[in-house]
């Protein structure tokens, strides 16, 4: 028997170098086309080319990487407007758009006046009267007031409903009553892990404010930034007490399985990238705002790994492969949640005590991955890279440490 | 000390029964008979006498009056809103034909008779404008400052009719505001006109966007809320795991209640269905919350007619004090006592046991009860605030009477805070509603349980 014993680990690390060098030099072709430029590049650049459209933008308050550009918004502080402006990474032709709070001060133009002012065709063109103004929309142009107010900006197809979000949260409450209701001794480490996650994340909410929706026409910006403030507050607030109430139970993870798990993240988020991630990336304090998001979506991971694990205890010994089918079916369907998708089941896969650290270390390399694959700026590649320095670090401090007997609990170890 | 609580009770009650009548005294939309006899007189003035009494409707423009206000700061601006302003009125309904929209204050805003059998001689076209433009005289106060803008004629059935848009330029309204005009005329006879008023964009825009940037605030409340209600599933797969004390009859009552309720209702928090089953979950939780203060609800009516005494006088701190609040009550999407009753009660059935009861029962471990009352408190004051100038006054009043009803809570138990809550709506709400005794005695509901509460004679131990 103590040749297997000895053999697994070295099998461990074995797969984790494999995955390792697959996910560094294994070409990857990701759906989403990276991103050539950082968004404060496309907003000089629409500042510069497009005319001023007769009016004061305001400042740059937030973007989103949609179709091979950024799109890009600018909102003066009494927040009656909000100017969009959508910028191709190459030399294309760049979309605007004006969206403008129902009651700002206009005129009602005739048809003929607004066919004018837009140097439209003369096709049909519909009004639509509001309190105060009156607004045009003639074939793709359209009149807000008398203000020219541009067309639509393109949507990326990928964004659509997607049930997986709902998996997901029935597999967080199914771990929340796990943790809850099967004993285990409560980790402190996680605990402060999350909580100090959560802390770090407060001062850059207002960084964060943009890659949120959180401004829109009509709302002065500070307004929008103080709804979604309060709205992370409460959510992390809320993962806080998570952390408390729902504890992740002690355990040692071997660290030959979590260089698996942070291998796999990577070639997970070569594979799939997060465009979201794309957008956190491009903040000026985005080395701990990447750590502290995948430390907290991690531990999320983890929670519904346990989940994922009571729910699938009836199938008994069958479960491994269960788990492997599951890992099968989340890299072929899973598309832009395979990252999330991947950690729940390594979590899930593992023993009770090492599934938060081995969801955390998937995350982990998801983020890194999503930011390598979709970053062609050498400030967030630089970043990335720390991001991964900081992992790999804390794997081998892990790996490194000393085990020590009764670190994980008996009532936690698997039957 | 029995009978000193009693003698207590007798002067609560008495006390919160006469601040109550004090409360609502003189509150209310008025007016109602009085339109009826405007509208009658503008169209017997067109020739027609309309027959029966009036369907009577109060409807308003929400926004139109708050930015009268807004322009005209003080009474001044809420004397516009019920009158030239046009913004809160009364619509008659004539069983035999005609309609008529009539402001609170006595304006004919606008007015429709049936068309006359012989509506007299079609103007002759050189001849007509003149006539359009004096007919104006027939509908407003002011003629001569009012111009024609343009006109139209056309030939339908055996008549020309006649359509003409006038232009009064700001008037008694705010500089910067504009009011205008339609009238109709068939043959010679005037049949119809309506006025508008079209505000300055910023007048507006201050009140709009304050009531946008609330709705935005709003979400983050709600999700606080979505929090509570997800920690209320779990607790309530523990409660069954561990098979504790639950009161599901209790729950599934006022899970009912609450459905009613909701389906009344002009604004609820989620689908009604939705919200009655997570407050029966909640309610029949609440035995398992054994760190919640205990229910006394006698004390709850008494302590809401104090918030809502607060409240009423925070509004008129913060217009004291130069800011802007509204003073015109928000206009109901419809009258009805049960849409009084639901619109009253409905935020006291939902939000108290969430935030009184729910909210403290998961977070008192790590925050203690007070610290859970705190948070709760800005959750609670985003779910509802009214635009005000500067925006933090509107929603600084509102954690004032969230921080109230914690202590009611602390000292009556949610049941105490859902009867305070209900109380103090019904009491500030009162002014939304037409004036009359039927209205009052809906406000009045929870006073009239609170004092039965409190002066129920006690059994002696």
């Amino acid at each position: 028997m103590a040749a297997p014993a000895r053999l697994t680990p070295l099998l461990v690390v074995a797969a984790a170098i494999g995955l390792a060098a697959a996910a560094l030099w294994v070409p990857a072709r990701s759906p989403i086309p990276p991103a050539a430029q950082p968004p404060e590049a496309a907003a000089e650049r629409a500042e510069r080319e497009l005319p001023s459209l007769g009016l004061p933008w305001g400042k740059v308050r937030g973007w989103e990487r949609v179709n091979g550009g950024w799109t890009v918004t600018w909102q003066p502080a009494h927040g009656m407007w909000l100017v969009r402006v959508w910028v191709p990474d190459g030399p294309g032709e760049m979309s605007w758009r004006i969206d403008a709070a129902s009651w700002l001060p206009g005129v009602r133009l005739s048809r003929r006046a607004a066919r004018a002012l837009t140097e439209g065709d003369e096709g049909v063109g519909q009004a639509r009267e509001r309190l105060g103004r009156r607004d045009w929309l003639l074939g793709d142009a359209r009149l807000v007031g008398a203000l020219p107010a541009g067309g639509e900006l393109p949507t990326d197809p990928r964004r659509r409903p997607s049930p997986a979000g709902a998996v997901l949260a029935g597999l967080l409450l199914a771990g929340a009553a796990a943790r809850h209701l099967v004993p285990g001794v409560p980790s402190r480490r996680w605990r402060q892990a999350v909580s100090w996650s959560a802390v770090a994340l407060v001062p850059l909410l207002p960084q964060l404010s943009a890659v949120a929706p959180a401004f829109r026409a009509g709302v002065r910006p500070w307004v929008g930034e103080l709804a979604f403030g309060g709205a992370a507050i409460l959510l992390l607030g809320a993962l806080v007490f998570g952390a408390q109430r729902f504890a992740a139970v002690v355990g040692r993870p071997l660290a030959g399985w979590l260089a698996v798990g942070l291998a796999a993240g990577v070639v997970a988020g070569r594979l799939q990238p997060a465009p979201w991630l794309l957008g956190v990336a491009a903040l000026p304090l985005r080395l701990p705002a990447l750590m502290a998001l995948a430390v907290l979506l991690g531990w999320l991971m983890g929670l519904a790994g346990d989940g994922l694990r009571e729910l699938a205890r009836p199938v008994g010994r069958a479960r491994p492969a269960v788990f492997a089918a599951l890992g099968v079916a989340a890299v072929a369907f899973a598309g832009p949640w395979l990252g999330v998708a991947l950690a729940v089941v390594a979590a899930a896969a593992v023993e009770r005590g090492s599934g938060t650290g081995m969801a955390v270390a998937g995350v982990w390399g998801w983020v890194f991955g999503s930011v390598w694959a979709l970053a062609e700026w050498e400030p967030a590649l630089r970043d990335a890279l720390a991001l991964l320095l900081v992992g790999v670090g804390t794997l081998a401090a892990a790996g490194l440490a000393p085990r020590t007997a009764g670190a994980s609990s008996p009532a936690i170890e698997e039957s | 000390m029995n009978r000193f609580h009693y003698v207590l009770g007798v002067v609560v009650a008495a006390a919160a029964a006469v601040g109550a009548v004090a409360l609502i005294r003189g509150r209310g939309v008025t007016g109602e008979a009085e339109a009826a006899a405007v509208a009658r007189a503008a169209m017997e003035r067109l020739g027609y006498a309309p027959l029966g009494e009036p369907d009577a409707t109060f409807e308003g423009d929400q926004e139109l009056a708050w930015a009268l206000e807004r322009a005209s700061a003080g009474p001044a601006g809420a004397a516009l809103a019920r009158g030239e302003g046009g913004a809160v009125r009364w619509r008659l309904v004539f069983p035999a034909g005609g309609e008529a929209q009539v402001t609170v204050d006595g304006v004919v805003w606008s007015l429709r008779r049936p068309v006359p059998a012989e509506p007299g001689p079609d103007l002759f076209p050189s001849l007509a404008k003149a006539r359009v433009e004096a007919a104006i005289a027939q509908t407003v106060p002011d003629p001569s400052r009012w111009r024609l803008v343009r006109a139209q004629s056309w030939r339908e059935g055996a008549h020309t009719w006649e359509r003409a848009w006038f232009v009064g330029g700001a008037g008694p309204l705010p500089p910067g505001w504009r009011r205008e005009l339609e009238l109709e005329m068939v043959g010679s006879s005037v049949v119809s006109w309506r006025r508008f008023v079209h505000p300055l964009g910023t007048d507006l825009g201050v009140v709009t966007g304050r009531m946008a940037e609330l709705r935005l605030l709003r979400r983050p409340a709600l999700l606080g809320l979505a929090i509570v209600v997800i920690g209320v599933l779990i607790a309530g797969a523990e409660a069954v795991a561990y098979r504790e004390s639950t009161a599901v009859v209790r729950g599934l009552v006022y899970g009912a209640v609450v459905a009613t309720a909701g389906s009344f209702a002009a604004d609820t928090l989620a689908s009604a269905p939705v919200q009655a089953v997570v407050l029966a979950a909640v309610v029949a939780l609440l035995p398992a919350w054994t760190d919640l203060p205990p229910t006394r609800l006698s004390w709850g009516p008494a302590a809401g007619v104090g918030l809502a005494a607060a409240t009423l006088a925070g509004h008129a701190a913060i217009l004291g004090a130069g800011g802007w609040v509204p003073v015109t009550s928000p206009v109901p999407a419809g009258t009805g006592w049960e849409r009084q009753l639901a619109d009253a009660w409905l935020p006291a059935l939902v939000e108290e046991p969430l935030l009184r009861g729910a909210l403290p029962a998961f977070a008192a471990p790590l925050l203690g009860w007070w610290g859970a009352a705190l948070l709760a408190a800005p959750i609670g004051a985003l779910l509802h605030p009214e635009p005000a100038v500067p925006l933090l006054a509107s929603i600084g009043l509102e954690v004032v009477l969230q921080l109230g009803l914690a202590v009611v809570a602390r000292f009556a138990g949610v049941g105490g805070a859902v009867l305070a809550r209900g109380t103090c709506e019904a009491l500030v709400q009162r002014a939304s509603f037409p004036v009359g005794w039927t209205w009052d005695r809906v406000a009045l509901l929870g006073v009239a349980l609170g004092t039965v509460l409190l002066l129920w004679p006690r059994r002696r131990d």
